[in-house]
């Protein structure tokens, strides 16, 4: 049963590649997936809406599961934190079905993707936590409370860079000292 | 809701947080604490003849389109109903915004950040230390965005609508447009180009946590605005200084260059002392 789920997702995800949110339909998921419609219902009890939001979900997964791959090797927090930020933007800009969904149907992901970073919110959080442990957080600073702090500066800056260029490796690696690591870590700033 | 415009007297405090304020922890004395004279507040936002220089009829039609925002969004919001609940003809509303209801959405969302901005100038200008003036900017931000009736309503009910303004690309607009308007404020304490960034970087908190409130952390709240400015924002502004030199911000759209011509060089002499105001400041700020 996970199996045809998964396999609905990607199917459901193709036709959002190929034609947006809105003219994705249950029939098109099923044909893509060469199932029965009433097989997609199964998995998908509350249908249309149910696959979509499955589909924003696996897409963000996937997403994350690629910057996952592109860090865990790192030797250091700083490290994790500069190449996160570059990969993650990079992915962004070069997502070709969230830049073209956002271009033409942003109120359909957009409410989606909203619940969805709560959950990636949590993820990036998580992951930051035993970095910053072996790092040592700074006298009075609460471990938990900075891997989120951290967490949800990395989403705003992966999504809008606003002044920083986060191509240049050398302007990332001011902003994780400054804005992100300053106040968090032992031993750091002045 | 009394008749816009009319009667220009602070309301009591009391009235100020409707239903909206978390547990009670705004404090309201606060949140209106030093705006325009002849305003009154409603809502959390200032309702005022006189803020934009406006006319009376401009400004009775965006409040009245707030009213309607706040109870009905904006698909069940007619000209009509915006007419009536301004107390002026259907006529006058299209002599006024000839557009129509598009025309004054627009002009609502642009009132109401103007509001915002100007009640930010207030609160900043008004700060004596820079923890003073992040503090008193991020909770009077985030306070107004919470208390926002119309906002509440939009985000419950319509959220694509707000949350079109809120990513990616148009995210990073509003970054602009915020952090421009309040660096100044904060060159007082570092150098342009620093004060830009660090602007930048408080809308981004306010931004994240309004979005997505935090059980431990209320902006909204003084203390723990403060703590969150003491524990992760002032230690980063003294990295940001004493880092490789601040590259150049180069200000593309809006056209008058480095603001008031001020160049990274320029930087001013008490760069080093903000860490040293900021331990005295307790206690002034009431």
């Amino acid at each position: 049963m996970d199996d045809t789920r998964q396999r609905i997702i990607e199917a459901a995800y193709a036709c959002v590649a190929r034609w947006g949110l809105a003219k994705t339909t249950v029939e098109d998921a099923a044909r893509e997936a060469k199932v029965s419609r009433a097989t997609v219902y199964r998995a998908f009890p509350g249908g249309r809406e149910e696959l979509i939001n499955a589909v924003v979900s696996w897409a963000t997964q996937e997403f994350f599961v690629r910057l996952y791959e592109h860090v865990q090797d790192a030797g250091s927090l700083e490290q994790v934190m500069e190449r996160g930020i570059m990969f993650a933007h990079r992915a962004i800009l070069e997502h070709d079905v969230l830049q073209r969904v956002m271009q033409t149907e942003p109120g359909k992901l957009l409410p989606a993707l909203t619940v969805e970073s709560i959950r990636i919110r949590q993820g990036i959080a998580a992951f930051l936590v035993p970095y910053l442990a072996q790092r040592g957080v700074a006298p009075g600073v609460d471990l938990d409370e900075a891997a989120d702090f951290l967490a949800r500066m990395v989403l705003s800056y992966m999504s809008a860079p606003g002044r920083w260029d986060l191509d240049d490796p050398a302007q990332v690696a001011r902003l994780v000292e400054s804005e992100l690591l300053a106040g968090v870590v032992a031993g750091a700033g002045p | 809701m009394h008749a816009p415009g009319t009667s220009l007297h602070l309301v009591d405090s009391d009235e100020i947080p409707r239903g909206r304020v978390d547990r009670g922890r705004v404090d309201s004395g606060r949140v209106d604490d030093g705006w325009i004279d002849d305003g009154q507040v409603v809502d959390g936002r200032i309702d005022s003849g006189q803020i934009d220089g406006a006319s009376p009829h401009r400004v009775r039609i965006i409040d009245g389109t707030l009213t309607c925002l706040a109870r009905h969004g904006t698909t069940k919001t007619t000209v009509d109903d915006i007419a009536r609940q301004a107390g002026v003809s259907r006529a006058t509303v299209y002599r006024v915004f000839p557009g129509g209801r598009d025309e004054i959405l627009a002009a609502v969302v642009d009132t109401e950040m103007a509001r915002l901005f100007s009640a930010l100038g207030v609160r900043l200008g008004k700060a004596h230390t820079l923890t003073e003036a992040l503090v008193g900017g991020i909770v009077e931000a985030s306070s107004r965005i919470r208390n926002h009736a119309a906002l509440a309503y939009l985000v419950d009910n319509e959220p694509e609508l707000v949350l079109a303004h809120l990513a990616f690309d148009e995210s990073d607009r509003l970054l602009t447009t915020a952090s421009r308007f309040t660096a100044p404020f904060l060159a007082r304490w570092m150098s342009p180009a620093e004060a830009e960034r660090v602007a930048e970087w408080a809308t981004r908190i306010v931004l994240s946590y309004a979005i997505a409130p935090s059980p431990g952390t209320d902006l909204t709240d003084p203390g723990d605005a403060e703590r969150l400015i003491a524990t992760f924002v002032i230690p980063g502004i003294e990295a940001l200084h004493e880092a490789a030199p601040p590259t150049p911000i180069v200000i593309t759209p809006f056209g008058t260059g480095p603001r008031g011509g001020a160049s990274p060089t320029t930087a001013q002499p008490q760069h080093r002392k903000h860490s040293q105001n900021t331990e005295h400041d307790k206690g002034d700020r009431t």
